[in-house]
């Protein structure tokens, strides 16, 4: 066990002019390092401002979503949780950029008290819907965890491009706006879309389009399985799966 | 004649730029000459103003040469001090940062030339802001000067962004190249927070990798050198031996994860090599072994924890005298320190310590005798090359504690025995064999075989014993009534609790010559008190059975 160092005792000398003990660090008492104000600092100040604003209008979002203690995806949970979460956003003034470090501070940030799936993707497509910017890249393959119910209603215009792959609900109630997933995308995807489209470079998993009303998914990869769709349009690697001959929702194929 | 000049200037300013940057304890840096051109017309290191070696700063007479139509030499000159100096006292500061540095890099770009890149630009980036915003320096004059590539103007218009300056990089030729966006990110970043470039220079890789990999594509491999950078390459040619030391040392210790020091070591085998490390001779240097990553990170490791040795009157030839000095390394013992040819300093490279020889006199003296590690390395036990192995790490913290007495180290790795599942280990001084065969996992049963012990037992007149194991072993029975023999002083280690090992404690808690010790954590491994015999009085920390 390393002992705790014990602090020194200031240096001091007999003035031979004065006669008096002098410590001869005096002079440099006032000493400070002239320093230059950069861009740099009201950009970082900034930054930590907005990130700050951002993460409390997360934990009032989870302390407002506790009071149900187990967060169930029902789409009136997920409607309700929206709302809340609308309200903080608009509060906000924020930049595509921080939507990406607010995903990252999510995991890594000690400030977050935790990450809850289904709420940070309630509130990061919050984010992304009243976002300024009409394209917005979230660079997320490093995040050890996949946000579920990222593009939850994003509006026509707007186009959200994630880099990594995103949990289940993907995409659900997609109001004509455009969602690329540079990776995989789990079950429920798309479900319940109105309209738009949803790109996913690799695979997809099980209910994809469930309950989707219009719109079309376009997967690079492999569907795992269809779920009950009204209307719209799947295609996988550029093939028509729906409608299609397929019938039954979640068979493989 | 022109490196004359230069090196006069150098001179002139170094006095200046010491008290600028606080007096650092850095060397006159040097001027290098013009090398000859090449064959193929290329000059070695041609673009790269400063080199940094150890300490020893070089700048490259014909690099000012091509800058000073541009900008006075002076200028040139005083910018790349700058540059430079501010690695040593700021980013990347030391070995272990520069290592975390690049790890964390590594995490976001997955290939270790880009890492490396991320990692040289992201140093250099901290140091150019931290230089331009706490001293007065030519370094913005420096890159409005320099040629750039793609990636080293994206740098550039981030510098104008930053710091507030015009450096000629115009915003609108950026949007039209798309790398606006790549700039806005990065110019978020909080540079001069240390506690933060972990995080930092993840953020800093994902907005450049992009970049990196199309000019990687462009210019094809460059053999594992990365780009010439104009203010200098950040290899270990920056830091010393003892500075890779202390490093890879502090890097074992704040990982704690073998997976990570391995891929770090792995990636860096090459220039760790060309520093010494090949795992032959003391300390892990020499050269001709390839380097195993996942010795070296026990060596280091165990280098963080000193565990005590208690000495045993011996019978003694003679007793020990100073004989002739050597020199101190860190993890040394201070008490041979001579402390009047290392001018009353603790410094690697100039403290000395005095190698003591045996006298002829005869009688008793206090020494530590030699030491038999028997390590178990059956299934129930971690295996060392996957994860940290508390077992592998304590048996390490006593083969230092033995080396460091100048007693030899005898190891027997043991699984299943009988059915040939073991590794013997003749006395030996030299650690890497000793690691070697501490690290080897063979994952079967667990049984000793004391034929294999006995031989290694008869020929010491005083030994000490010392075994870890999680005591999961069959012949339990057999090693309990061998101990119940032998008088030699016993320290047992066992890992984790369990029923066999409560059978263990209750079998020999008579013999006083038997101390244990359990390890649940790595924090217990410095509580282990080696060949001690029992007293009636004992620290409270310390378990007794």
């Amino acid at each position: 066990m390393k002992a705790t160092p014990q602090r020194k005792k200031p240096i001091f000398y007999l003035s031979k002019e004065s006669g008096t003990i002098k410590n001869p660090f005096e002079e440099f008492k006032y000493f400070t390092v002239p320093t230059h104000d950069l861009p740099l600092d009201q950009i970082v100040q900034s930054t930590e401002a907005v990130m700050d604003r951002i993460r409390w209008g997360y934990e009032k979002l989870l302390e407002e979503e506790a009071k149900e203690l187990v967060w169930m995806v029902q789409y009136n949970t997920i409607i309700k949780a929206y709302e809340v979460a609308e309200k903080y956003v608009k509060e906000v003034d924020y930049a595509a950029e921080d939507i990406e470090d607010f995903c990252f501070a999510l995991e890594n940030t000690q400030k977050i008290p935790y990450l809850i799936p289904g709420p940070a993707g309630v509130y990061i497509s919050a984010l992304c819907n009243y976002a300024k910017e009409e394209e917005i890249v979230l660079k997320l393959s490093e995040l050890k965890t996949e946000i579920n119910l990222l593009g939850f209603r994003l509006p026509k215009g707007k186009r959200l491009m994630i880099d990594g792959d995103t949990g289940d609900f993907t995409g659900i109630g997609l109001e004509g706006g455009e969602l690329a997933v540079e990776g995989n995308a789990k079950n429920w995807t798309g479900a319940g879309m109105r309209g738009g489209k949803i790109l996913v470079k690799k695979n997809i998993g099980l209910h994809t389009g469930e309950w989707m009303m219009g719109g079309e998914i376009y997967v690079g990869g492999r569907v795992r399985g269809l779920g009950n769709i009204v209307e719209g349009k799947v295609y996988e690697r550029d093939k028509l799966v729906y409608p299609g001959k397929t019938k039954y929702p979640n068979l493989y194929y | 004649m022109e490196e004359q000049n230069y090196q006069s200037i150098v001179e002139k300013i170094w006095p200046k730029l010491k008290k600028k940057h606080l007096y650092p304890q850095i060397p006159v840096p040097r001027i290098r000459e013009a090398t000859p051109p090449k064959q193929d017309g290329m000059e070695e290191n041609e673009g790269v103003g400063l080199e940094m070696k150890e300490k020893q700063m070089t700048i490259n007479g014909a690099f000012i040469s091509r800058m000073k139509d541009k900008m006075p030499g002076h200028q040139v000159i005083e910018a790349l001090l700058d540059h430079g100096i501010t690695h040593y006292t700021f980013c990347p500061w030391d070995f272990q940062t520069h290592l975390m540095l690049y790890a964390e890099a590594k995490k976001v770009t997955g290939d270790k030339e880009l890492a490396k890149q991320v990692a040289n630009y992201f140093i250099d980036v901290i140091a150019d802001t931290h230089c331009v915003k706490k001293r007065f320096t030519e370094i913005p004059e420096l890159h409005r000067n320099l040629t750039k590539g793609t990636v080293e103007e994206v740098i550039a218009f981030l510098y104008q962004k930053i710091w507030g300056v015009d450096l000629g990089i115009s915003p609108s030729k950026m949007s039209v190249k798309g790398h606006g966006d790549v700039v806005r990110r990065l110019a978020r970043i909080p540079y001069l927070d240390r506690s933060r470039w972990g995080e930092s220079i993840k953020k800093f890789a994902r907005s450049l990798k992009p970049l990196l990999v199309v000019e990687q594509k462009e210019q094809g491999p460059r053999g594992g050198k990365g780009d010439r950078h104009p203010q200098g390459e950040h290899d270990l040619n920056h830091y010393s031996n003892e500075e890779i030391d202390q490093g890879l040392r502090d890097y074992a210790k704040q990982t704690m994860a073998l997976s990570e020091f391995k891929d770090v070591v792995e990636d860096f085998s090459d220039e760790l090599k060309g520093t010494g490390y090949g795992m032959e001779g003391g300390m892990g240097r020499g050269r001709g072994n390839p380097i195993d990553a996942d010795i070296l990170f026990y060596m280091k490791l165990a280098e963080n924890y000193s565990i005590p040795l208690k000495k045993l009157p011996l019978d003694e030839k003679g007793s020990l005298h100073p004989h002739s000095h050597s020199p101190w390394e860190i993890g040394s013992p201070y008490q041979d320190v001579d402390i009047w040819t290392s001018f009353g300093k603790i410094m690697p490279g100039i403290t000395q310590i005095w190698t003591k020889k045996e006298g002829k006199g005869r009688g008793k003296s206090e020494g530590s005798p030699d030491c038999l590690i028997a390590i178990d390395s059956s299934g129930s036990m971690i295996n060392p090359r996957k994860s940290l192995s508390y077992a592998v790490l304590g048996a390490a913290c006593a083969t230092n504690a033995y080396l460091q007495n100048n007693s030899k180290v005898a190891v027997y790795n043991f699984s299943d025995a009988p059915m040939g599942g073991k590794d013997i280990l003749d006395y030996t001084d030299q650690r890497e064999d000793i690691y070697r065969v501490l690290c080897k996992y063979f994952g079967g049963g667990t049984a000793l075989d004391l034929e294999d012990l006995m031989p290694l037992i008869r020929v010491k007149k005083s030994l000490d014993f010392f075994i870890i194991t999680d005591m999961k072993i069959t012949n339990l029975e057999t090693l309990i009534g061998f101990f119940e023999q032998i008088q030699n002083r016993v320290t047992a280690v066992h890992i984790g609790d369990n029923p066999y090992a409560a059978r263990f404690q209750k079998a020999v808690e008579k013999k006083k010559n038997i101390s244990i010790y359990t390890v649940k954590r790595k924090e217990d491994i410095p509580y282990i008190v080696l060949g001690r015999i029992r007293d009636y009085f004992n620290p409270t920390h310390i378990k007794n059975y």
